[in-house]
Order: structure tokens, then sequence, then C-alpha cells
């Protein structure tokens, strides 16, 4: 048991650190907000040594797994809220919500994230899943008093729940007719072949569950209200840390309980890859709001991503892996922008409202411009990496098809991304920003910026540290 | 036919025995609970009470009982008649099935089961439904309100009371009645877990809906809310369900920590004794109710959420955390399950 | 056997029917009870199962704390639920036409009915037969060793829940006069009591 505790560490830590913050919010109250957020953030990096130390094994009766894959997500995981917890501050002030409990919320959905890269059975991994669901729901509704708050919170608990009952009653087919829900000995039942029709049908449903979760079409209908209704912050949050982590449940699940049925849902994983970047590419093309529009991108993203698990062998993971941890970077410094589209009086969202940004805040718009190109995958720059791994692991897979349509999408997604390019730098000047005071934004917008433009100088430590957790899913 | 009689009728008839020895002095009781009541009520307010029917008024029950079964039943026009008529003989039921599984003597139980505990506590949270249908259902205010106070202060005090179960739970290691009788024979529980002996009676109070908890019947207020439209014996069945319930409490109370039929001395017993002892424990504990009654007034409604909320509910979890504790590091708890 | 078997066709009549009039009924309170009632059958069928502490637990739980909150939330809406289902003819063919497919996937399952052949032995029962330990214990030894994980997870999930509903609702009203029962009770004789001399037509 001590053995068991010594391995969750990281997660036990984050949890007690949290209801600690809990508890001391409560007693201090609302003013205590930044003092919680900066205890958060610590806390996030001191569990980032933590998770460093571990060493590979598995616990509590097979629920558990701890591996350098599962490092490697958590890793990103936990710089991906701790940055989103740091740009928070200043939005949540001035849209007067600013309360102790957000980053207490934000860490216990790290916490399920976490659970869910490390699952080792499927009933850890509905665990987490609904702690990190849970959790974003109600943050998406954290600005109670507005409107389209709310209804975005509404709108994705509702979703969820559906998509939480489609992944239940696919893992309960799965129980049925494979006897177990642990991955390991999910892996021994299925290796032989002659899957039972009934592990094949669970499985399509544990794929849809997922897919939802990471946003992937068909499954991605709720995106786009909800990462607009939501608090900026949240959906910043949102876009970086649970895609990652949904997308390494995604290469868990169907690599190691599943990887003996390879040839059975490589088909489902190629479909849902290249309606994600067909839908993500051409639905984006009409957006206004700019929050819209990072919704139908992420869907594009996802189904790249997509196509590394599609491709199913070691250098695809490696791929995705790399990919994850260059969108992440490149998607919350996007956002960072975002946050800084403020004027006097309030935040705004209009693309359209970016409109000369070049001419009156160069810095910003230098920064944005940055994070496009990346995001429409313009060498040098991380983005273009990021889909080259993943495309190259494609190819060698044998999957060409896949990968012409995902060279064909890119194209077509980077129209709307140069169209901000050329917004900034081309049009006449909209009504000016106001400068940003929050030094979070600034400080992780300028990170993201940095990371994104100098990956290719030195991408050495992510790209190893990648095929290290790759052998480690898969040997 | 041999099969038949020895494998379903005698056993089905020795149930039925055992139902009704059960149940018509339970229901006599019940009756005589009110007489008791308005005797103590009037000696505490130094009043005579009935002490017209019969001698010291013994029969007034009976005469109250014919004038509840002869008044005419009514049935207001805008009510849910099902549910209306439902409600009182829901409360009726289940405040007596309950008794099922109370051990009123050594073996002298009908069911003898292991969740029995559990069982209590699910009949008894089952109470609320009677009041909430009866609330609905009229289709009238006041008996609206009653339904909503009662339906939020039952499952208050429902949680404080399932943790005062547990840490009894915890020094026993059985669910079963008898079981947690017999594990009082060195000591009732009421003497080392004595905070929580107070705070279950008090919970059992409200779980009742007795003074100082009767908000949802509080004549001043909602003027006798939930029975407002009742009348003849639908509103008698209610009283019954009312006072049995009482009755029930006070029994499980006597399980749980007076040591239910045991003597109060170390000495071998006889079984007959058994309910006699266990009856002198209900009754003493009846007192007490009716004690409380005539001397606390009615709480407000959010000190009542207060008291079960914020001073039963963290202090039966923490007294709870120290049970166990206590427990494991003296090596008290019980080695011998089942 | 014959009364066991009674009694189960009983509940299970019971639990399915009153399933089906939790659709069916037009009053929503009545949805509720017939809610309640399921549960309650449901429970019987446990008991024959032999699994009397999920019996209980169902009826503690679902019966006696979530029904009532959810016929006190329902007893209080005022919805009109006729106005609610006018849409519902028109998505009438299309909720048949997926419970359609739902229902001739299912048989194309069970007709394909094969279970891994190397299933049998993670079927073993990682607890002893129902007639050597009563089902309380075997349930709390699995519970809090096997599933200690997922129990405390679980724990987790609730804590999050509960921190929700106090974030999204908790509204600290400004002007409300609260009483607090430690100033009340700290409070001392001295400064509550005054012995005043009062003169005859002086008056305070």
């Amino acid at each position: 048991m001590i053995a068991d505790i010594a391995l969750a560490l990281p997660e036990i830590f984050l949890a007690v650190a949290a209801m600690v913050l809990l508890v001391f919010g409560v007693y201090a109250g609302e003013k205590s907000t930044r003092f919680v957020a900066t205890a958060a953030i610590v806390a996030l990096a001191a569990a980032i040594v933590l998770v460093l130390g571990r060493q590979a094994a598995t616990g509590f009766g097979g629920m558990f797994v701890v591996d350098a894959f599962g490092s490697f997500a958590k890793i990103l995981i936990l710089v991906g809220t701790g940055l989103a917890i740091a740009m928070s501050l200043g939005y949540l002030r001035d849209q007067g919500i600013e309360r102790f409990e957000f980053p207490v919320l934000l860490m216990l959905s790290t916490i399920g994230m976490m659970i869910m890269v490390s699952a080792g059975d499927l009933i850890a991994l509905y665990l987490g899943l609904e702690l990190q669901s849970l959790a974003i729901y109600v943050c998406a509704a954290f600005k109670r008093d507005s409107t389209r708050s709310t209804e975005a919170g509404l709108k994705y608990f509702v979703l969820g729940a559906l998509s939480s009952g489609m992944l239940l009653y696919g893992a309960s087919l799965v129980y049925g007719f494979a006897g177990t829900t642990s991955f390991a000995g999910l892996a021994q039942v299925l290796q032989g072949g002659g899957t039972p029709i009934g592990v094949l049908v669970g499985l399509v449903f544990i794929a849809a569950g997922i897919a939802f979760k990471c946003s992937a079409a068909p499954f991605h209908m709720w995106t786009p209200d909800v990462y607009e209704g939501a608090p900026t912050p949240v959906t910043s949050f949102m876009a970086a840390a649970p895609k990652v982590a949904a997308i390494a449940l995604f290469m868990r699940v169907f690599l190691v309980p599943f990887g003996g049925m390879v040839e059975e849902w490589r088909q489902i994983i190629v479909v849902i890859a290249v309606l994600s970047m067909v839908l993500g590419a051409f639905a984006a093309i009409g957006q206004s709001n700019i929050k819209r529009l990072m919704a139908y991108s992420s869907i594009g993203h996802v189904g790249y991503a997509l196509i590394g698990l599609a491709a199913a062998n070691q250098e695809g993971v490696r791929g995705v892996l790399i990919y994850l941890a260059i969108y992440l970077a490149m998607n919350v410094g996007t956002f960072g922008v975002i946050l800084c589209m403020r004027r006097a009086t309030g935040y705004s969202e209009e693309i359209s409202d970016l409109a000369g940004l070049a001419r009156t805040r160069p810095g910003l718009a230098a920064a944005m411009a940055v994070f496009m190109f990346s995001l429409a995958g313009v060498p040098p720059l991380a983005g273009f990496f990021g889909k080259f791994y993943v495309f190259m692991a494609a190819v060698n897979a044998g999957l060409y098809v896949l990968a012409v349509i995902g060279v064909v999408t890119s194209v077509v997604g980077a129209y709307y991304y140069l169209r901000i390019v050329k917004l900034m730098y081309f049009d006449a000047p909209a009504e000016p920003f106001a400068a940003n005071t929050d030094r979070g934004v600034g400080v992780v917008t300028v990170a993201a910026g940095l990371f994104t433009l100098f990956f290719f100088v030195y991408p050495a430590p992510i790209v190893a540290g990648a095929q290290i957790a790759a052998r480690a899913l898969l040997p | 036919m041999d099969e038949l009689w020895s494998g379903y009728l005698l056993p089905g008839g020795i149930i039925v025995a055992q139902i009704l020895a059960l149940l018509v002095p339970l229901l006599v009781i019940v009756a005589f609970l009110t007489l008791f009541e308005r005797k103590v009520m009037a000696a505490m307010q130094l009043r005579l009470g009935p002490n017209v029917v019969g001698p010291f008024g013994i029969l007034q029950p009976f005469a109250d009982a014919l004038k509840m079964i002869f008044k005419e039943t009514i049935i207001p026009t805008g009510a849910n008649k099902v549910i209306f008529l439902a409600a009182p003989m829901l409360t009726f039921i289940l405040a007596m099935i309950a008794w099922a599984v109370i051990p009123v003597g050594a073996g002298l139980v009908i069911a003898n089961i292991n969740v029995g505990v559990l069982y209590l506590f699910a009949i008894s949270s089952l109470g609320v439904y009677g009041i909430v249908m009866a609330g609905w259902s009229s289709n009238s205010r006041y008996p609206f309100l009653a339904a909503l106070r009662s339906a939020s202060q039952m499952v208050s005090y429902e949680v404080s009371m399932g943790f005062i179960i547990i840490s009894v739970l915890l020094c026993v290691g059985s669910l079963n009645l008898s079981k947690i009788v017999e594990a009082q024979r060195t000591v009732w529980f009421a003497l080392p877990l004595f905070p929580m002996f107070i705070i279950f009676f008090i919970s059992t109070l409200a779980e009742t809906n007795r003074h100082p908890f009767d908000l949802p019947e509080a004549e001043s207020e909602l003027v006798a809310g939930y029975q407002v439209e009742y009348s003849s014996m639908s509103f008698g069945l209610f009283m019954l369900g009312e006072y049995a319930n009482m009755i029930l409490m006070c029994g499980m109370t006597t399980v749980l920590f007076l040591g239910g039929w045991l003597a109060p001395y170390p000495l071998p017993t006889p079984v007959w004794m058994g309910p006699f002892w266990f009856a002198l424990k209900v009754t003493l504990l009846l007192f007490v109710f009716i004690w409380v009654r005539a001397t606390l007034p009615r709480y407000r409604y959010d000190q009542l959420m207060r008291l079960g909320w914020k001073v039963f509910l963290p202090f039966s979890l923490a007294w709870l955390v120290l049970t166990a504790a206590v427990l494991v590091y003296f090596d008290l708890a019980p080695k011998t399950v089942m | 056997m014959i009364v066991q078997a009674l009694a189960f066709y009983l509940f299970a009549a019971v639990t399915v029917a009153a399933g089906f009039m939790v659709i069916a009924a037009r009053n929503p309170v009545h949805s509720v009870l017939f809610l309640i009632l399921a549960f309650f059958n449901a429970a019987g069928l446990f008991v024959l199962l032999g699994a009397e502490f999920l019996a209980m637990i169902l009826v503690i739980v679902y019966v006696g704390a979530v029904a009532v909150l959810f016929l006190f939330v329902v007893m209080m809406l005022d919805i009109n639920f006729a106005e609610l289902r006018e849409g519902f003819l028109n998505y009438l063919p299309i909720g048949l036409v997926i419970g359609g497919i739902l229902l001739v996937e299912l048989f194309l399952v069970l007709g394909a009915w094969a279970i891994a052949p190397e299933a049998a032995k993670f079927a073993s029962t990682p607890t002893p037969p129902v007639e050597q330990i009563a089902n309380t214990h075997a349930i709390g030894q699995v519970l809090y060793t096997k599933y200690m994980f997922a129990f405390q997870v679980s724990g987790l999930i609730l804590l999050v829940a509960m921190i929700g509903a106090i974030v999204l609702t908790l509204r600290v009203r400004e002007g409300v006069r609260k009483q607090r029962i430690s100033v009340q009770v700290s409070r001392t004789r001295e400064e509550a009591v005054a012995l005043r001399k009062v003169e005859p037509r002086q008056g305070v």
C-alpha cells in the first residue's frame, strides 16, 4: 500500500494541496484569490518535480500505471494548467468573478487528467474523465451572471453526460465480453485475435466517448458554443491541457488494451481524423468570433494529432506527443493574445477588432502573427514540426491517403490563419486596445511566442522525451 | 398435500402469528401512549388531563378511536385522490413494518436479518414520503409548506444519524440488531458513546417530527401542517403512524445504546424478562419525548438547519473518526465478523 | 422455490411497469413516485439475489435521499409539461429510428455472442462464496483494498460537485441580519443589564 501511495504521490500531493487551498480560501475570503492562484502554480510546479521522480511501475491493483508516456503527458498537462491559471487572474478581476475556487477547480481537474493518462483500468479511466470534466463544466459556467457562460456550462454538462453514458455503455460491453476491465487483462484476452463482436461494439462506444472529450468530429458540436460562451481563461484552459489528456488517453486505451485489434479500429480513427481535419479547415473560414475560430482550429488540430494514432506505431506516438507539446504552446500563446484584446469598454472577441493591430500594438501583432503562422504550419515555426512528425509517421505506416488529406486541409486552414495576419498588418486600424496591465498574460504569451519561434533551434529535449515516452507505451 | 402443509401453510401461519403477536400489543400500546402523553403533560402543567371516560380516563383512547372511525372521510375536490389516500396508509405501514427486525428479547424477533440496522435506517428514511405525499396531494398551501419543511428536515438529520449508527457498528462489527444488543453485555454503548447517544436521541426527535422540531405540523403557524385536509380515519392513520414511529425510534435507541433487552445488572435473567426490560427502557425514553414536548419551545427553521448541518454533522463525523482511532489504537475493534 | 419465483416475477413485473410509467405519466410528481416504486422493487430483486446490503443502500440512498430531493424540486417546478411535450410527435420518428437501430445492433451482438475464451480466468470471484461470508463484509473487504483508488477518486469527484454547486449558486446577500450564536452566548450580564433607579414621573 505504501508503494502504491508513493507511486501516485504527484496526484495525492496535488489533491491535498487543492483541499488545503480550498480551506484556506474559505477562511480568508475572496481577497485571497491571488494568493491561492500563486500557491496553485507553485503546487503544480512541485508536482512536475514529483512526476519526474517517479519510477515506472503499476499500482493499486493495476488501476494506476506510471510510465514515461504518462509522465510526459502529465508534465504537459501540469504546464498547461499552470499557464492557464497564470493568465486568468487579470480577466477574472476585470469581470468581477475573481473567486478563489477557480484555481482550486483547475487543480482538481488536473488531477483528473493525470489519472486519465495513468489509467490502467476502465474504471480508473472513467473516474479520471469524470473528475476532469466535472470541474470544467463548473468552470465553463463560472461567470454565472452571464447567460452565455451559463449556457456554455449547461450545454457542455448535458452533452458531456451523454458522452459519458456512451463511454460507460461501451465499457460495460467490453467488460461483459472480455471479462475484465483492467488494461493488462484486456490486452491478454484480445491478443489472440478472434475478437468477440461485443468488444468491438464496446470499443466503438468508448471511441465515441473519448472523441467527444477531445472534441473530434463528428462529436464536436459542443465545441464552438462552449468555447465562445465560457470565460476566456477557461477556454484557454479547455483548449490546452484537457485536449492533451484526452488524446493521450486515446492512445493509451487504443494501443495498450486494444493493441491487438489495430486493423479493426484503425478505420474508426481514420474517419474521425479526416472528418475533424476537414471540418476544422472549412467551418472556421466563416467565423467572425476569434474564440469560435479557435474552437474550429482545435477540432482540426485534434484531427492532425489522431493521424499519429492511426499510424499505431512508435513513431506515430512520438509524433502525437511532440504535436501535443507544440500545440499546447501555440494555443496558450494565442489565448494570451486574445486576453490582451481589451478596451476600456470591456473584452473584445471579434476578429475584425484585430484590424491594423500592427500599427497600434506592433508587439502584440507580431506575437499573434507568430502563433498564426505556426498554427498554419509554416516552417520553420514549431507548428510545422508538429505536423511534420505526424505526417511522416503516417507515410511510414502506409497511410498515404490520410497524410495527403492532412496536407490539403492544412493548406485550406492556412487561409483563415493568414487572413488574421493580413487583417493585422494591411487593414486600416480599428479602435486600439488598452495597454496590457496583467503581468501573467504578458509573461506567458512572450514565453509561448519564443518557444514557438525558436523550437527548431533546439528541439532535442522534447523530441527525445517523446521518443522515450513512445517507447514506454509501445515497446 | 403434506408438502403443501409443512412447506408453505405451517411456516406461513407461524409468521402471521408472530406478526399478530407483535402488532396487536403494539397498537394497544400506541393507543395508550396518547393517553400517557396527555396525562404526563397534564401533570407537568398541574392539570388533571382526561379523567372522564372510565376510571382515571383509562378508556379515553378507545373513545377517541370510536369518534375517529365514525366520522366522515372528506377528500378535498382539488386533491389528488389516490396519493391523498395512500399517504396516511404509507405512514402507518412504514411505522409497522420496521418492527419486523426489532428484537424485544433474546431470539424474540420476527426477522433476524444480517442488515437489521440498515433496514431500520432505510424504513425510517422513507417516513418522509407519507408527509410529502400528503402535503402535495392536498393541493393546499399549509400542507405543501409542511411537506417542504419535512423533506429538508428529515434529509438533514438522517446524515448525522447515519454517522452515529456507523460509530455504533464500529464497536460491534455486525449490522445484526441482536448482535448489537449482545455486544453490550459488558457495557451499554450509551456510556462510551455518550455524546452520540444524546445526538441520536435529539435526531430521533427531528426524524419523528416531534417537539421541539415539529415544524411540519406547527399548529401555531401552519395549523397542523400536512394534516390540515385530513379527517376521520385517514387522519387517525397519521396519528397512529406518528406514535408508532415514536415507539419505534425509542426502540431503536434502546437497541443501539441502552442494551436492548439486557437487564441493567450482570446476572443471568430468564428470557421472558427480556421484553420487560426492553419495554421499560422504551417507556423511559418515551417519557423523555413527552417531557421535552412539555418543556421546550419550538425551534426556528434556520436554527433547526443550523443544528443539523453545522453542529451535529461535524461533531458526529469527528466522533466517528475518534471512535475508529481509539478502537484501532487500543486494538479493541471486534475481530469476529458476521 | 415457488415463493422465490413468485416474488421475483412480482418484483420484476412491478419494476418494469413502474419504469414504464415514469416516462408515461402525465404528471411529473407521479413520475417521481413511480421512480421510487421502481427503486423499491429493484431493492426487492437485490434481496432475492442475496445482496441485502446493496438492497438496503439502494433504499437509503436513492429512495431515502436522492428521490426526496427530486420530489422536492419537481413539486416546486411551475412548468407546463403538456407544453414541453408538444414537440414529442415531431421527434418521435427519429427517436424510433435510433431506438430501432440500437435494438437491431443489440440483436446482432447477441446473435454473435462470443465471450473471449480467456475471459474465464478473470471471471473468478475475488471474494469467497455467499454462504461463507456476509456480503456487507465481502464488499468492505474489496472496497477499501482492491478498489481503494477508485473509491478515493470518487470522493474527489463528489468534492468537485460540491464545490461546483457552491460556486454556482451561493450568493452572499448584503444587509441580512444573521443570528450569531457565539456573540449572543458570550454576552455578559454587565453589558446587557443595567440597574437604574427610576424616580416616579421622571422616566429613564
